[in-house]
């Protein structure tokens, strides 16, 4: 069954040069246990389409959707105090920076016992707060967190940027969520502690059943154990489908690019040589082009990209471009 | 041939307290030595803790070592804490250029004040080579009146590479210069810091944790682990045989 599912998202932003259209007509399901990956360069949306599911947008924005249906009730059409208690039991977010997002006045100790549910306390009431301490314990030590003594006595601003990370991970899997929506939950890591972090999120995707929704702008981090990947580009949805799929036979410019600038994976690349790299930079919101975003980036572009380009799909691989990238083999064929 | 950018045994610890009248000394960088030639790229990794950005900001001359030399192009530029040349040969890059650039002051003013403050040119040869570094680094001329928030984070890391290449330094040092930034941002950078360097032989040392872009961009290794060095040599041979449990740890993640 659909977890989740999306159809013509959009979110603008009134200002009073006009209206800006910073997320256009974007379309996401995610079924259950699955791993979906959202990538995006900085400014392409994908933190506003994060916080438009969880509904955490101020009211600068307005947020309009065709449907936003999770497990068959629209969220758009609830009410704001009904829609808060779904989410709150279903969903859980790792915000962007971890040293931001954590109450800088309270322990880390308080902060994780606050989001434990009170359903999950079997004990009675004197004996609550001992259970409490366990529980709160045996999180940190899931994420990861072996001084849990120290961690958990000391504040946020004590704390390296990681283990606030661990910690943020911990307060999302305190309730056991559905669904994790983790918004670039690795950007502050080194390598190691990187690794760590992606094993836990498979390990409790894989056994727990838990659907993750990774916001990312590294390709290469979540190819390999994402099962869907949706490239976003201005706030445009570029292409979607299968990993693979989109990963080893890109139809959209764009994401050839953005394949092509890994140097593990741009074949035939020599020591130093450069990198292949679209022209120009991320046109800032104010100044969208017209018609397909990638536009005037775009080595393909013609005449007809001043047209929003329709959504095309081939199996389960959506994309939208006028002039898709054909592949090399059927091009030979052809001739 | 003579190395350009020589270090021997550099020594730096922190002092900090441990009690009423006690003080507890950490050793962050532990008898460190390398050697960078004309036109090479060294790349420092580590785990966090491992002193990368210690050994950056003491080689860029913003902070000082205990022991030690530095060494460049055979003259000693710092001899136990004690520099005697200004920042003008080895640069810094920062981390996130959103952040270290002054938001007050123009681009034209920023890049003034370093040669206004390091060099004796006069006011038009300033605004000539400032104009000459700005489309050195793919920026246009008028980026003069602009002020950093006017920029997006690509072309910000450009004014920070311009910052650092205007007064025509030796080696660059990047302190997780390209960690922050967008891929295909990243890949646009990395292009024109390659290019820097086939063009004018500028060295650069590039801290970053970063595996596949160490192995694309550096041709010598230095594997950090709390404050000592445990593998120095050829990227590839390094990469192709590691023999340190820290490299091997890194590699198999």
């Amino acid at each position: 069954m659909q977890l989740l599912d999306i159809r013509n998202l959009t979110i603008e932003l009134h200002t009073e040069e006009g209206v800006i259209r910073a997320v256009d007509r974007i379309n996401l399901s995610l079924k259950e246990g699955e791993v979906h990956a959202l990538v995006g360069e900085s400014g392409s949306g994908k933190s506003l389409i994060a916080k438009a599911i969880v509904g955490v947008l101020n009211k600068r924005w307005t947020v309009t959707a065709d449907r936003m249906h999770w497990q068959g009730v629209d969220l758009m059409r609830l009410g704001p105090e009904k829609r808060r208690k779904i989410v709150s039991r279903d969903m859980a977010m790792i915000y962007q920076e971890p040293s931001r997002s954590l109450d800088p006045t309270a322990k880390i100790y308080e902060q994780v016992a606050e989001s434990l549910p009170d359903s999950s306390f079997k004990s009675n009431f004197f004996s609550r707060s001992n259970e409490r301490k366990d529980k709160v314990k045996a999180l940190l030590h899931k994420v990861g967190i072996r001084d849990d003594k120290k961690v958990a006595s000391s504040y946020p601003h004590e704390l390296s940027e990681g283990v606030c990370q661990k910690v943020m991970i911990a307060m999302a899997i305190a309730r056991s969520p559905k669904l994790l929506i983790a918004d670039e939950p690795t950007t502050a890591l080194e390598s190691v502690a990187k690794a760590q972090i992606f094993r836990l999120l498979k390990s409790l995707n894989q056994l727990k059943n838990m659907s993750v929704l990774m916001i990312s702008h590294e390709l290469e981090e979540i190819t390999d154990w994402s099962h869907a990947m949706h490239v976003l580009y201005c706030g445009q949805m570029v292409e979607a489908g299968p990993t693979d799929k989109v990963f080893n036979t890109p139809y959209h410019p764009y994401t050839q690019a953005l394949v092509k600038s890994l140097p593990d994976y741009a074949q035939g690349l020599a020591h130093k040589e450069p990198f292949y790299a679209l022209k120009g930079t991320i046109p800032p919101l104010q100044h969208l082009p017209i018609g397909c975003r990638l536009g005037p980036r775009c080595p393909q572009a013609q005449k007809q990209c001043v047209v929003t380009p329709p959504q095309s799909k081939v199996h389960s691989h959506t994309y939208a471009c006028h002039f898709p990238l054909v592949k090399e083999k059927s091009k030979c064929n052809r001739s | 041939m003579q190395p350009l950018l020589k270090v021997q045994g550099l020594n730096k610890s922190f002092c900090t307290r441990a009690g009423v009248f006690k003080r507890k000394h950490a050793r962050v960088l532990q008898d460190i030595s390398f050697s960078v030639g004309h036109g090479e790229t060294l790349a420092i990794i580590g785990e966090t803790g491992s002193g990368k950005s210690t050994l950056a900001r003491v080689l860029a001359g913003a902070d000082y070592s205990d022991k030690g030399q530095i060494l460049l192009d055979g003259d000693t530029i710092e001899d136990d804490g004690i520099r005697c040349d200004e920042c003008r040969h080895i640069r810094l890059i920062f981390q996130d250029p959103t952040r270290s650039l002054n938001p007050g002051l123009t681009i034209g003013d920023m890049l003034d004040d370093c040669l206004r403050l390091n060099t004796e040119l006069t006011k038009a040869q300033r605004d000539k080579k400032i104009k000459h570094t700005l489309t050195r680094v793919g920026l246009l001329t008028e980026h003069f009146e602009y002020y950093p928030h006017m920029f997006s984070g690509g072309q910000l890391q450009r004014v920070a590479l311009a910052r650092a290449l205007i007064l025509d330094p030796k080696v660059v040092v990047l302190d997780e210069a390209l960690s922050s930034l967008d891929p295909s941002v990243r890949a646009q950078t990395v292009n024109l810091l390659l290019e820097l360097q086939r063009d004018t032989g500028l060295s650069y040392v590039l801290i970053t944790h970063h595996l596949s872009l160490v192995k694309h961009m550096s041709d010598q290794l230095l594997v950090l682990n709390k404050g000592k060095v445990v593998e120095y040599g050829d990227t590839l041979s390094i990469f192709a045989t590691p023999k340190s449990r820290v490299m091997q740890r890194l590699l198999n993640v």
